[in-house]
């Protein structure tokens, strides 16, 4: 007799869309973290008194999130609340210029009229692109296991359409498509920043993933009290349903008798026992330390092995007793689109700090919810690119104190953005932080890959074609990383258990 | 016969160098970066 019917681990977004789902069909599951809050990347950080998130700061095709509370019988509504955003992007560029994306396709066209009529009216031909490749693509593939050609061939022939607005893009890289729809420099390099979106960089970023830049144009939110309103929402369902949740548990071993999985192994060496072990931990790490090289055929090792990780991105968080000069949820520092693929050849690649050619996304959610700093206060999250480990020196000696003073006098210099006066807290998550906190191989915070050799079939299975009963969730299994990918694949995993177990 | 497939394959070798170089630098890093990762698409598959 087992402990549990379902062990979850990691109670990231997949986990938890996995967890509350598999409770609610009568599983009796227990969801384990090595940290003391629910959430994965979509945590929060307190300083102070100002809140900070630690991951994704904007949820878009908000359909998925309504998804696993419908298929748990609950209202979203009555768990999170939204508030609407709009612009969805300000954009500064190197001339301390300002301006922004509204969500309205025209209101957009009138923007990007200001700096090329021709390109106006590919903004039109793209977002009637966006729409159609969103609606019978992308919106089908979110919840879909496409983990076996068969599985995936099958999505393809119930929905004929995808292959129309997919495969033509499939063989293009993100610049590509772009640059065949838009010529200004500054609109194409304000589209373009989205590839990093997914760590990787505009040249190299497939090409279907370009429609992200029409995507947010469906409408974007913020959860009310912090992104981590959305875990610890899907979390409170899964505790009303009866699931238990046990923070601060470290699992350092999945166990296996032949090809079962048994359960899982404490680092205090509590062992739990259960048929069925779902993690949403990184598949690198799930293979390569959680099961080890001993325990999984060549082959898949060598698999394993060859996955590549994203770029890492170090967030530095900012609190301030004053509203910055900044009017956008989300403000873009502008880049040209060189520099962009530059940054990742000449720097990622030969492990160089960015310096001055370092871009960077600045969120303000202070500005779209009051509830996360004091009266008058604000918070800001400064989103850069960096190597994990640079020449340059070690995170922890000393190189995030002189990233946080490099990057904060860039802003002054490069973008004319004083981030420093009334400077009230700051704190930096580096790759090395990110690594220990979310266990996201060198501090990749985008984790795998995700171009087309690291997509669907191709990105480790949602069901392990190793051991009978382990299967993966969240941003290293398809669809990827982000808000409504993660929740997605907790859907997909859950459908998959279900035709095995249900 | 033998020397009809050389040509072709000849033909065939130097339209595609041909091709390749017409083409920009960001399509030939696209190109480079996939074609690196095809021999461990197999092993992938299975994981």
């Amino acid at each position: 007799m087992s402990d549990y019917d379902a062990i979850v681990v990691g109670a990231g977004l997949g986990g938890l869309t996995a967890a509350s789902q598999l409770q609610n069909k009568g599983f009796k599951t227990l969801l384990l973290d090595h940290c003391d809050q629910v959430g994965g990347c979509c945590g929060s950080m307190q300083i102070g008194d100002y809140k900070f998130d630690t991951g994704p700061s904007v949820v878009e095709l908000l359909f998925v999130i309504d998804e696993v509370f419908t298929n748990i019988g609950r209202k979203r509504e009555d768990y999170i609340e939204w508030i609407d955003i709009d612009p969805i992007y300000g954009f500064v560029d190197n001339a301390g210029k300002h301006f922004s994306y509204p969500t309205s396709i025209e209101g957009t066209r009138e923007v990007i009229a200001k700096f090329s009529e021709e390109d106006a009216r590919a903004w039109d031909r793209f977002a009637d692109l966006g729409a159609n490749a969103l609606e019978k693509a992308f919106n089908i593939v979110m919840t879909q296991p496409m983990t076996t050609l068969s599985a995936a061939a099958r999505v393809m022939v119930k929905n004929p359409a995808m292959m129309k607005y997919m495969a033509p893009y499939m063989l293009k890289s993100f610049q590509q498509v772009l640059t065949g729809f838009f010529k200004d420099d500054s609109v194409v390099s304000s589209m373009c920043l989205q590839s990093y979106f997914i760590g990787l960089p505009p040249c190299l970023a497939p090409g279907y993933i370009a429609f992200l830049a029409y995507s947010e144009h469906d409408g974007i939110v913020y959860p009310k009290g912090g992104m981590d309103m959305i875990p610890k929402g899907i979390c409170k369902a899964f505790e009303e349903d009866g699931g238990k949740v046990q923070l601060n548990s470290t699992v350092s071993k999945i166990l296996t008798e032949g090809k079962k999985v048994t359960g899982v192994e404490l680092e205090d060496g509590t062992r739990i026992s259960s048929s069925m072990v779902i993690t949403n931990v990184n598949a690198k790490v799930v293979y390569e330390e959680m099961l080890g090289k001993d325990r999984i055929p060549g082959w898949a090792y060598k698999g394993v092995k060859s996955y590549e990780v994203s770029i890492p991105a170090p967030m530095i968080m900012l609190g301030v007793d004053k509203k910055p000069d900044l009017e956008c949820h989300h403000t873009f520092c502008h880049s040209s689109i060189d520099n962009m693929n530059s940054i990742w050849f000449d720097n990622f690649k030969e492990n160089k700090l960015l310096g001055d050619k370092n871009f960077m996304l600045i969120c303000t959610p202070s500005l779209s919810d009051d509830s996360l700093a004091p009266k008058g206060h604000h918070t800001l999250n400064l989103v850069s690119f960096s190597p994990y480990e640079p020449v340059e020196g070690d995170w922890d000696k000393g190189l995030r104190e002189k990233y946080l003073e490099d990057i904060l006098d860039l802003m002054k210099r490069k973008f004319g953005l004083d981030l420093t006066s009334n400077l009230k807290v700051a704190e930096v998550i580096d790759p090395k932080r990110f690594e220990r906190r979310f266990l996201h191989p060198r501090g990749a915070v985008y984790g795998l890959q995700q171009d087309l050799c690291h997509s669907a079939m191709f990105r480790p299975g949602m069901k392990s074609r190793i051991y009978d009963g382990l299967y993966l969730t969240g941003a290293s299994t398809h669809l990827g990383g982000g808000v409504a990918p993660t929740i997605g694949s907790g859907i997909a995993a859950t459908d998959l258990i279900m035709k095995d177990r249900g | 016969m033998k020397s009809a497939k050389k040509l072709f394959l000849l033909v065939a070798v130097a339209a595609m160098a041909a091709g390749w170089f017409t083409l920009n630098e960001s399509t030939r890093r696209y190109i480079v970066h996939l074609a690196k990762q095809v021999p461990s698409l197999p092993y992938r598959y299975f994981v």
